[in-house]
């Protein structure tokens, strides 16, 4: 690290060699003296710089955070000899804003001082970010001589996309082995009542219906039905977006995807992830914490990659999608690949609801609002519901939702049928 | 905060020339250091800020070729100190804009101020102390050629110095 003479060493070169000038010129002792401070200050150029030692410590308040979430950072600077005068700055990472603080220091420290700054860090768009690459320019007593030491002690933040509380859902048709919220036809241990019928040995004492034996005569035991849990597989399309980045089709589309697999593993469902993109990736349900921090984990990752190979979805394991699983698929249905998948999906007899970015809303949202681009924007979005209107007659449970609104009103008004039933038409 | 002591020092060498001899020209001119400065101070860019301290510079000897009045050593200490400290301090307020300034650079930068300025006077006395000394030494004839040879040294060591180049 070599200390460099700083732009204002040029400033009061120029000042002293124009002072000496006058002073010759005028052969006025003056501006010999007037010279003298400026002279002085640079004659310590001559001197042999010393760099200062010091201790930086770089803390970051949490690793993970939901979108538009603050990180608290905080820079501390212990000095082991004198500091003159040091810059520390830590550039924000792409995404990212000054919520409060600065995110730049001056400080003057003597030895065994320690002097601290700390600011706070919002994301706005998910994905994992680096924090740590703090830049400290030192200077000497007079500012004349500058240095530049980068520190790098990495700290990764994982920021996930934002949840919107779920309370109603689609309910899926099949359920599976393990215990959950939804009633299954199946009889057996449960809680919900079901049939009344003449009690047989190997029952229990328990499960007789008393009232319903009295009035007949003989002992009459209730059968309940069991409480299961379901697969669900949230296919999200990344072959294409529109949008300005937080507020992609994408981005609304991972924040539903998380939104949705947050309320279903609430539910005890086993929860999956497919994302159908250029490059193929999922997740094989589970449920749980862990399955949730695995699911998040990918869709952080989740973006869009150009390619013009069509995928096929027989690629994906039949573990991650399972015959009897719901999925739902998100998307902007912008790209024919997936349509393609979505139907080949349900003529597979999967129980299929396909949930719609709305890129119409988006795409106003970015556009300047003149007349032309409102009828333009109207057009297309005739187009797009004859084209949702077709798949529906295909069978789909076709949902759009538009951005602008929760999510929750547009899968409450959603209407399924039996996909055998569908298939039937 | 680091712009209000430079305004000040700006006024300082505003005031100063226009003092030392009440002309218009010489006011007009300080008028001039002055928006210089005042562009320099706000903007905080370096070229108004060097250009107002020249300004000044020449408003001040010119105001002295014009009042002819005996020389005041403490005066011009003054002035070259308000000089360098304009130029210094424009160059933290450049240094500390958008940033979390810890209190101890405030504290640090008054010690060091001060320090300079006092031993600043004492170099000058001294200086002018051994310039008395040498220049009976000096014939009359000769001194403006040795004058102009010592500035001329004094720039090119010091220019020599700045732009040297560093591993």
């Amino acid at each position: 690290m070599t200390a460099r003479p700083t732009p204002l060493c040029l400033s009061l070169l120029t000042v002293a060699a124009w002072a000496l000038s006058l002073a010759v010129l005028s052969a006025r002792a003056e501006l010999f003296v007037a010279a003298l401070p400026l002279v002085l200050v640079l004659a310590a150029l001559a001197l042999r710089p010393s760099i200062p030692d010091y201790a930086l410590t770089h803390e970051v308040s949490t690793d993970w955070v939901f979108e538009g979430d603050t990180v608290t950072v905080t820079v501390a600077v212990a000095g082991r000899s004198a500091v003159p005068l040091m810059e520390v700055i830590e550039p924000l990472p792409y995404g990212s804003e000054l919520a409060s603080g600065r995110n730049r220091a001056v400080m003057a420290l003597r030895p065994g001082q320690t002097a601290s700054f700390r600011y706070e860090v919002r994301w706005t768009g998910r994905g994992m970010h680096d924090l740590g690459a703090v830049v400290v320019r030192g200077r000497d007593r007079w500012g004349i001589r500058a240095w530049e030491r980068r520190h790098v002690d990495r700290t990764s933040v994982r920021v996930y996309p934002r949840i919107a509380p779920l309370r109603s859902l689609p309910r899926p048709f099949h359920t599976q082995a393990s215990v959950g919220d939804y009633t299954s036809p199946a009889l057996g241990e449960g809680i919900e009542p079901g049939n009344i019928r003449q009690f047989t040995p190997g029952d229990r004492i328990r499960q007789v219906n008393w009232r319903a034996s009295l009035r007949l005569g003989s002992l009459y035991v209730t059968q309940r039905h069991r409480e299961r849990n379901a697969d669900v597989v949230l296919m999200l399309d990344t072959l294409t977006e529109v949008g300005v980045a937080p507020e992609t089709t994408l981005d609304l589309g991972v924040r539903a995807a998380a939104s949705l697999a947050t309320a279903y593993l609430a539910r005890k469902d086993r929860v999956g992830l497919i994302l159908y993109g250029g490059l193929m990736d999922w997740v094989r349900p589970g449920s749980g914490r862990t399955q949730y921090e695995r699911l998040a984990g990918t869709l952080l990752r989740a973006d869009v990659v150009f390619t013009y190979v069509a995928k096929d979805l027989a690629v994906v394991p039949p573990r991650v999608l399972s015959p009897h699983a719901l999925v739902i698929a998100v998307t902007p249905l912008l790209d024919q690949r997936f349509t393609t998948a979505a139907l080949d999906l349900a003529a597979r007899g999967f129980d299929l609801i396909v949930l719609v970015v709305s890129p119409v809303d988006v795409t106003r949202g970015m556009l300047a609002g003149s007349e032309t681009d409102d009828l333009a924007c109207r057009l297309w979005a005739l187009e797009r519901r004859a084209r949702l209107d077709g798949l529906r007659r295909h069978g789909l449970a076709v949902l759009e939702w538009n951005p602008a609104e929760p999510l929750e009103p547009a899968l409450a008004g959603l209407e399924r049928r039996r996909p055998r039933l569908a298939a039937a038409r | 905060m680091i712009r209000l002591p430079a305004a000040a020092l700006a006024a300082v060498l505003f005031v100063v020339p226009v003092l030392t001899a009440t002309v218009p020209a010489v006011a007009v001119l300080a008028l001039i250091g002055l928006l210089l400065g005042a562009v320099g101070i706000a903007t905080l860019w370096r070229w108004p800020v060097t250009s107002a301290a020249c300004v000044f510079l020449t408003d001040y000897a010119a105001a002295l070729w014009l009042a002819d009045a005996p020389v005041s050593v403490a005066v011009a200490v003054g002035f070259g100190l308000s000089l360098l400290l304009l130029l210094e301090s424009v160059e933290l307020a450049r240094c500390m804009r958008h940033a979390t300034v810890d209190a101890g650079v405030a504290r640090s930068l008054v010690t060091r101020w001060s320090g300079f300025g006092a031993a600043t006077l004492v170099a000058t006395f001294s200086a002018m102390a051994l310039a008395f000394a040498l220049a009976a030494l000096v014939p009359y004839a000769a001194a403006p050629f040795v004058a102009a040879t010592g500035a001329l040294g004094a720039v090119l060591a010091l220019a020599a110095t700045v732009l040297r180049p560093r591993l």
